[in-house]
């Protein structure tokens, strides 16, 4: 099959979920609202946080700002297209899988457009932190407009290695079936953990946010260069590094539980 | 055309822990539960056959189907259909292979029938003309057009069956596994299903694996049957000898009106050999009849003259039950 067959199946099956869920009009608005009130009432934590303690150790409000403006983009990037990834438990759960396997696909492939989300209340929120935050420090000098493309760059890296945390955790669903408790811890709680500057953690736990569960390479490592200057631009391809390690690391060990899938009962 | 060698399939499961954090200890935990599902199955099939796959609840027959198609991967043991091995080169061999679960659709749940078909043919790579002189052959074999714009969710079982097959045929597969295609359906829905099927095995010349728990699927539709129970192929071959193995008697209760006379000379009579009395009440006869050698209106008619008929009651002998005494001798 031709790479553009590929990409005109690939959009015709994120019209079809994009199609499903406007069947359901007033879940979709729902949710869309309900989605939208979150993302009001975490910004509101963070504005809270940020007025209260302004500095974070040496980090201005600006640049916490920004950690956690990068973060949410990147998830809300990844979330956007593989949104289903993270939901594989419902899949193995149900047996739904198996459907998956039957197609002349790969199964990412036919995974990843099964739900394609419109995040616009992410998208506002994040976008809305990180203008805030690179004016802020436009107007002190601190950055220059190049910080925009180095910025956009890091965002698309950072939903790399998001997505490839997110395929691994879900690949242990294969033997485990069930797999939400592992996903709150390597998911939610390091992505969490990681919208604050890393030096506020103890050594061990800066390391582990680097080391196993590399959400540091997100936002954080690569800020230091785009914001301070530290380090040096090699930064920026070692983040690109780290998310192509990270998504064929997992992409291989995606390979690998296929083989174990179980399916249900019939 | 498929071909299995020696196939294993044993399924572990970490035993699941309760109370807090149970998946994480899941995760760690080395205790595990093994079933042995399919334990050394092996057979071929060739091109343009219709084999009917059946066994109890439990006994493997959807573990090997899932096996064949792809969908698990096999302890040990090979997989060949078409000549490709699904586990190697599973997009290759599935582009060849129709695929039908009747517990699960593959259709797209919340759009129009109409609208799955061009997903797939847009997936199978399957040409507009091509998709569109295919459906409407199938449209007219299965009644298709009475719901083609209607939602997935909104068909009855057997439109959903039938719009599941037509979908599953839709890139002309020359191999088609249906999983309990009849299951649930009602008895108008399984004949349009079965001459479906017969028509892509006769005339098309399609070869079929289905598996099922009507008797009847398998008599109408299949040249030969394979029966697996716990784990093992117990039997393969052609229909007319399984039914000598298995011929099971119905028993037949008989409830007369008044008095009623039994021939004493009944065991030398011509139609002696058609059925036996095995048991007498006070108005009511028991008869054994194996019905593949007697009709039921045949014994009406003998018994009939027995006395008046009051009412009748039949018991067919439980097909898995058959099956199951079947492999345990």
């Amino acid at each position: 099959m031709k790479l553009k067959s590929w990409l005109t199946l690939y959009r015709l099956l994120i019209r079809t979920s994009i199609r499903s869920r406007m069947q359901y009009k007033f879940n979709f608005l729902l949710a869309a609202v309900l989605a939208a009130l979150i993302q009001i009432s975490e910004f509101l934590m963070v504005a809270i946080v940020l007025h209260k303690f302004g500095a974070i150790q040496g980090w201005s409000i600006y640049e916490v700002g920004y950690l956690f403006a990068v973060m949410t983009l990147s998830k809300t990037l990844y979330r956007t297209f593989a949104d289903e990834v993270h939901h594989l438990e419902k899949y193995l759960v149900s047996g739904d899988f198996d459907q998956l396997l039957t197609r002349p696909m790969p199964v990412l492939l036919a995974l990843m457009p099964q739900n394609f989300r419109i995040m616009l209340g992410e998208v506002l929120q994040g976008g809305f932190i990180l203008c805030w935050s690179l004016g802020g420090m436009m107007k002190g000098g601190q950055v220059s407009w190049t910080a925009v493309p180095s910025t956009l760059f890091i965002i698309g890296t950072g939903a790399v290695i998001l997505f490839s945390i997110g395929l691994a955790t879900a690949t242990i669903g294969f033997w485990t079936t069930r797999i939400g408790e592992l996903q709150t811890f390597t998911e939610d709680a390091a992505r969490t953990a990681a919208q604050y500057p890393l030096s506020i953690y103890p050594k061990w736990m800066s390391s582990l946010l680097l080391i196993v569960i590399p959400v540091g390479f997100v936002n954080y490592i690569p800020s230091l260069y785009i914001l301070r200057g530290e380090l040096g631009a090699w930064v920026l391809a070692a983040s690109a590094g780290v998310a192509i390690v990270c998504l064929a690391a997992s992409l291989r060990f995606w390979r690998f539980g296929i083989t174990k899938y179980q399916s249900t009962g019939s | 055309m498929i071909e299995a060698r020696n196939l294993y399939k044993e399924f572990k499961t970490p035993v699941v822990r309760e109370g807090r954090f149970s998946g994480i200890r899941t995760l760690f935990s080395r205790e595990y539960r093994h079933k042995e599902a399919v334990c050394g199955i092996s057979f071929q099939v060739e091109r343009g056959e219709s084999v009917g796959y059946i066994g109890p609840n439990g006994a493997g027959k959807s573990t090997t189907i899932k096996m064949l198609t792809g969908i698990l991967h096999p302890t040990s043991g090979e997989v060949s259909v078409g000549g490709l091995n699904p586990h190697k080169d599973r997009r290759k061999a599935v582009r060849q292979l129709g695929v039908v679960f009747g517990q699960r659709s593959q259709l797209w749940w919340d759009l129009p029938v109409k609208d799955s078909y061009d997903i797939l043919a847009q997936m199978y790579d399957v040409s507009p003309a091509d998709k569109n002189q295919r459906l409407n052959q199938f449209a007219e074999l299965l009644d298709l057009n009475e719901f083609w714009e209607t939602p997935v969710r909104k068909l009855s079982l057997g439109q959903r069956m039938r719009a599941d097959i037509a979908a599953a045929m839709l890139h002309d597969p020359e191999l088609l596994f249906l999983d309990e295609p009849t299951i649930g359906l009602d008895v108008h829905a399984k004949v349009n299903i079965r001459q479906f099927l017969r028509t892509l095995n006769q005339d098309f010349g399609k070869t079929i694996l289905l598996t099922t728990h009507d008797m009847d699927d398998i008599e109408q539709l299949c040249n030969r049957v394979m029966v697996i129970d716990h784990g093992q192929l117990t039997y393969d071959g052609t229909i007319p000898s399984l039914r000598e193995m298995i011929g099971l008697p119905t028993s037949i209760r008989i409830k007369f009106r008044g008095a009623y006379h039994v021939p004493e000379d009944l065991d030398r009579r011509a139609h002696s050999h058609l059925f036996r009395v095995t048991g007498m009440e006070d108005d009511t006869v028991m008869i054994e009849a194996n019905r593949t050698e007697v009709s039921t209106m045949e014994i009406i008619r003998i018994v009939g003259t027995w006395g008046e008929i009051d009412d009748i009651a039949m018991e067919e002998p439980e097909f898995e039950e058959v099956i199951r005494s079947y492999s345990a001798s």
